[in-house]
C-alpha cells in the first residue's frame, strides 16, 4: 500500500473495531502510541512517512467507539497485536512504540521473535525502579499534566497538545479523554508497571533502538537504560526532551528512527 | 424509623497547620503524624462511645472501612464489630462495610460476617461498598478499570457461599475456588440484610434495586444537597417500577445537639471545622483514579465532594455556613428536631445514620451529644415512617447469650 494522503481503515480484530491511519511510501512501519498525544496525526509521523508506509492504529479503549473490555492482560494484548499485523498483511514490519505502545512492541518481539523486523522503543513502559519511580501520572490533576509530560510545559508543542481549556465544556472533554486513556493504560500498568517484561526482554532478537528523553518525568532515563541492558545489542539514543519527545523533537526523533531502520 | 449511630474513628490530633503543610489526609498522609499511644486512647474512647449509643437506645451502631486515612483509623471494621458483639446487647451491628474486591478470596468476608452474625445472635447488617478510589485503587493497588467487575463477582461469591446448601466450585475471572464451603454460616436466613453504601452513581441504583438491597447515600455534604441526589434515586426507583418504601434508603447526617443554638456553636464549631478542613483535605489527584467511575457516570456530572474545588470551597466555610447549608444539623433539641424531620421527609429515608462524634470532638462532648440526641430528639422523630414495614432490618434470636463471667460457669 502506498499513499501520499493520510488514509484510514477500520479493521475488525477479534471483534474489536480498530481504526488504522495509513500514510507514506516505502517499507512498512507500525507506530503504536502511548497514553498521550494519540489522537492526531502529528508532524513526526509525516517525517517518517517520507521514507516508510506508516500504519498508526488507535489502541482499543482509547477511542469513543472501541473498548478494551475483552483484553484482560498482557498476553491478550500481545495476541491482539499479532492479529492486527496479520489483518494489515504485514510480515515482520518495523514496529515503533511509545510508552505502553513500546512495552507492547517489546512483548511482541519477545514472545514471538521474528514477528517484528526491527524494534524501536521510545520512553518504554514496563520497568519499576524503587530509586526512580517516575511521576504518578494517574494521580496528577489535569492542569498539572503538561508539567510532567513535557520538558518545557510552556513550549508550543505542550500548549498544542493540552491547550488551556476555553470553557467548562472543553475542560470536561479534556478530563473525560484523560480518564478514558488512563483507565485503558491502567488496565495493563496499574499501579506499578512491572508486569514481568524484565524476564522476557532477553528473548528479543530483533535489532532494537531505544529512544529516551533526558527530562522524561514519567519514564526516567534509568528505565530506558534498564531496557537497553536487557536487550542484546540494543542501542540507545537520548534526546533533549521530556516524555513527549516525538512531539518536542519531531525532526530528530524521526531522523534517528529513519537512520536506524535503513537497510 | 430506625436511627443508627455512626463512627468514622477520626484521628483527633492532627497538627493545627495540617491542611497548609500536607497535601492529603488520605493515601499519602504522613505516617510520622500517627502516634500509637494516642491511638490506644482513641480506640478505647471510640468503642466506649459506640457502646454508649447502644445503652441509650440507638437502633443500630455503624462502623466502616478506610485505608491510609487519618479521618478513619478503622481499616478492619470487623475487628471493631467483634468487640461490639460482646459489649452491646440490643443495637443492630451495621458494618458499612467490607469493600469486597479487596479480599482474596472474598470468602473471608462471608466467613467473618457469618461469625459476627452468630456471635451477636443475628444482629448484623452486612454492608458491601465498592470502596472509594483512595481506598481501593491508591491504597490497595486494585486496577480502577476492573474494580467494579471484581466487586460484583466477589458479591456473587459471598452470596452463593451464604445461601448454597452444599460445597460448590466457583470459577470466576478474579476468584477460583475448588471447594467453597464456609464454616460458620450466617444465623439470619437466608442471609443478613444487605446495605450498599454509594456515592450517587446510577449504575449502583439499578443494581441495588434489582437485588432488593438498601441503598445508603453516605455524604458529608448534608441533607440539603442529599435531597437532590435522593430525588434522583426515588425517580429511578419509580422508573424501574420499584415501590417507594423509605426503608429502601439510608442517609448519613452530621448532628450537633446542645441546650441552645448559641451553645451548640460554642461547643461544636471547632470540631466541625476540624472535620471539614482537615479530615476532608484530600489531594485532588487521589479523588478519582482514571477508570474508577464509568464514563457514563462522569458525563452524568456526579458532583465530587472531594477534590480541589470542593476542598477550596470548604476551607472558606464557617460554622454558620455549615449549619445554614445543612452540612450539619445543629442547635437546641427543638431546632435539631425540626430540621431533622425536614431532612428525613425530604430525603425519604427510613434508615437514618447520624454522625455525633465529629472531627476532633472529645469523648465527654460526644457523650453529651449522644445523650441529648437520644433523650430529646430521638423520641420526637422515631415514629416517622411507622406506616411502612422495614424488610431490611436484622432479625435477631429472641433469647440471646451475653458476655459471661470468664471465671466459672454458674
Amino acid at each position: 500500500m502506498t499513499t501520499t494522503q493520510q488514509d484510514g481503515a477500520t479493521l475488525n480484530i477479534g471483534g474489536i473495531d480498530t481504526a488504522v491511519a495509513v500514510k507514506g511510501n516505502g517499507p512498512p512501519l507500525v507506530y503504536l502510541h502511548g497514553a498521550f498525544g494519540y489522537r492526531d496525526w502529528h508532524p513526526f509521523l509525516d517525517n517518517l512517512a517520507e521514507n516508510f508506509t506508516v500504519y498508526a492504529p488507535l489502541h482499543p479503549g482509547f477511542g469513543e467507539n472501541s473498548t478494551v473490555d475483552d483484553i484482560d492482560d498482557i498476553l491478550d494484548l500481545t495476541l491482539y497485536h499479532y492479529d492486527l499485523l496479520d489483518a494489515l498483511n504485514l510480515n515482520a514490519p518495523a514496529v515503533v512504540g511509545h510508552f505502553l505502545g513500546a512495552m507492547t512492541a517489546a512483548e511482541m518481539a519477545a514472545l514471538r521473535p521474528g514477528s517484528v523486523g526491527k524494534l524501536v522503543l521510545a520512553a518504554p513502559a514496563g520497568i519499576w525502579l524503587d530509586e526512580t519511580p517516575g511521576a504518578d501520572y494517574y494521580a496528577t490533576p489535569m492542569d498539572e499534566m503538561r508539567a510532567i509530560l513535557f520538558a518545557d510545559p510552556q513550549s508550543p508543542a505542550a500548549k498544542a497538545l493540552l491547550p488551556e481549556p476555553a470553557d467548562d465544556l472543553e475542560r470536561g472533554t479534556q478530563i473525560i479523554e484523560r480518564v478514558r486513556s488512563l483507565a485503558t493504560v491502567g488496565k495493563f500498568l496499574w499501579p506499578i508497571p512491572d508486569k514481568g517484561i524484565k524476564k522476557r526482554l532477553g528473548r528479543i532478537t530483533a535489532p532494537t533502538l531505544i529512544i529516551a528523553g533526558d527530562q522524561d518525568k514519567i519514564v526516567p532515563l534509568a528505565h530506558a537504560q534498564e531496557f537497553a541492558d536487557r536487550i542484546t545489542g540494543a542501542t540507545t539514543h537520548i534526546l533533549p526532551a521530556g516524555h513527549m519527545l516525538m512531539l518536542e523533537e519531531p525532526a530528530k526523533f524521526a531522523a534517528e528512527i529513519t537512520t536506524f531502520l535503513q537497510p | 424509623m430506625k436511627i443508627s449511630w455512626f463512627h468514622l474513628m477520626p484521628y483527633r490530633f492532627l497538627p493545627k497547620d495540617f491542611e497548609d503543610k500536607y497535601r492529603s489526609v488520605w493515601v499519602d498522609v504522613p505516617s510520622h503524624l500517627f502516634e500509637a499511644n494516642k491511638a490506644h486512647q482513641l480506640y478505647n474512647e471510640y468503642l466506649d462511645e459506640l457502646e454508649f449509643a447502644d445503652e441509650v437506645g440507638f437502633d443500630g451502631i455503624c462502623v466502616n472501612e478506610h485505608h491510609n486515612n487519618a479521618y478513619g483509623i478503622m481499616p478492619s471494621p470487623n475487628i471493631t464489630a467483634a468487640t461490639l458483639t460482646r459489649r452491646t446487647s440490643n443495637a443492630a451491628i451495621i458494618v458499612l462495610g467490607n469493600s469486597l474486591a479487596l479480599y482474596n478470596p472474598p470468602l473471608r468476608v462471608a466467613e467473618e460476617f457469618a461469625m459476627l452474625d452468630c456471635i451477636s445472635g443475628g444482629r448484623l447488617v452486612a454492608g458491601f461498598p465498592v470502596g472509594t478510589s483512595m481506598d481501593t485503587n491508591f491504597a490497595y493497588g486494585l486496577t480502577p478499570a476492573t474494580l467494579r467487575e471484581k466487586y460484583y463477582e466477589a458479591h456473587d461469591l459471598v452470596m452463593k457461599a451464604w445461601t448454597e446448601p452444599e460445597p460448590f466450585a466457583f470459577n470466576g475471572k478474579y476468584n477460583q475456588v475448588r471447594y467453597a464451603n464456609i464454616w460458620p454460616r450466617p444465623l439470619q436466613k437466608p442471609h443478613p440484610p444487605v446495605w450498599i453504601p454509594g456515592g450517587g452513581s446510577v449504575e449502583t441504583w439499578e443494581w441495588t434495586s434489582r437485588m432488593n438491597y438498601v441503598y445508603c447515600y453516605l455524604s458529608y455534604s448534608g441533607y440539603k444537597r442529599g435531597i437532590q441526589v435522593m430525588d434522583g434515586f426515588w425517580k429511578e426507583m419509580d422508573r424501574l417500577g420499584v415501590d417507594d418504601n423509605p426503608y429502601r434508603a439510608g442517609f448519613l447526617q452530621l448532628v450537633c445537639v446542645s441546650e441552645t443554638d448559641e451553645k451548640a456553636k460554642e461547643e461544636y464549631a471547632e470540631h466541625v471545622e476540624y472535620f471539614y478542613k482537615k479530615c476532608l483535605h484530600v489531594y485532588e489527584g487521589f479523588a478519582d483514579a482514571p477508570g474508577y467511575r464509568t464514563i457514563r457516570t462522569l458525563k452524568a456530572g456526579a458532583v465530587a465532594q472531594l477534590g480541589a474545588a470542593a476542598n477550596q470551597k470548604r476551607q472558606s466555610m464557617t460554622w454558620d455556613d455549615f449549619v445554614e447549608q445543612g452540612y450539619v444539623i445543629a442547635g437546641s433539641p427543638k431546632t435539631v428536631t425540626e430540621n431533622l424531620r425536614k431532612a428525613v421527609e425530604g430525603l425519604r429515608v427510613g434508615h437514618l445514620m447520624v454522625l455525633l462524634q465529629i472531627g476532633s470532638m472529645p469523648k465527654d462532648l460526644t457523650m453529651k451529644n449522644t445523650e441529648l440526641f437520644a433523650t430529646e430528639v430521638f423520641p420526637e422523630v422515631k415514629g416517622m415512617w411507622d406506616e411502612y414495614e422495614d424488610y431490611w432490618w436484622p432479625e435477631p434470636m429472641e433469647q440471646r447469650e451475653v458476655a459471661g463471667a470468664a471465671s466459672a460457669a454458674d
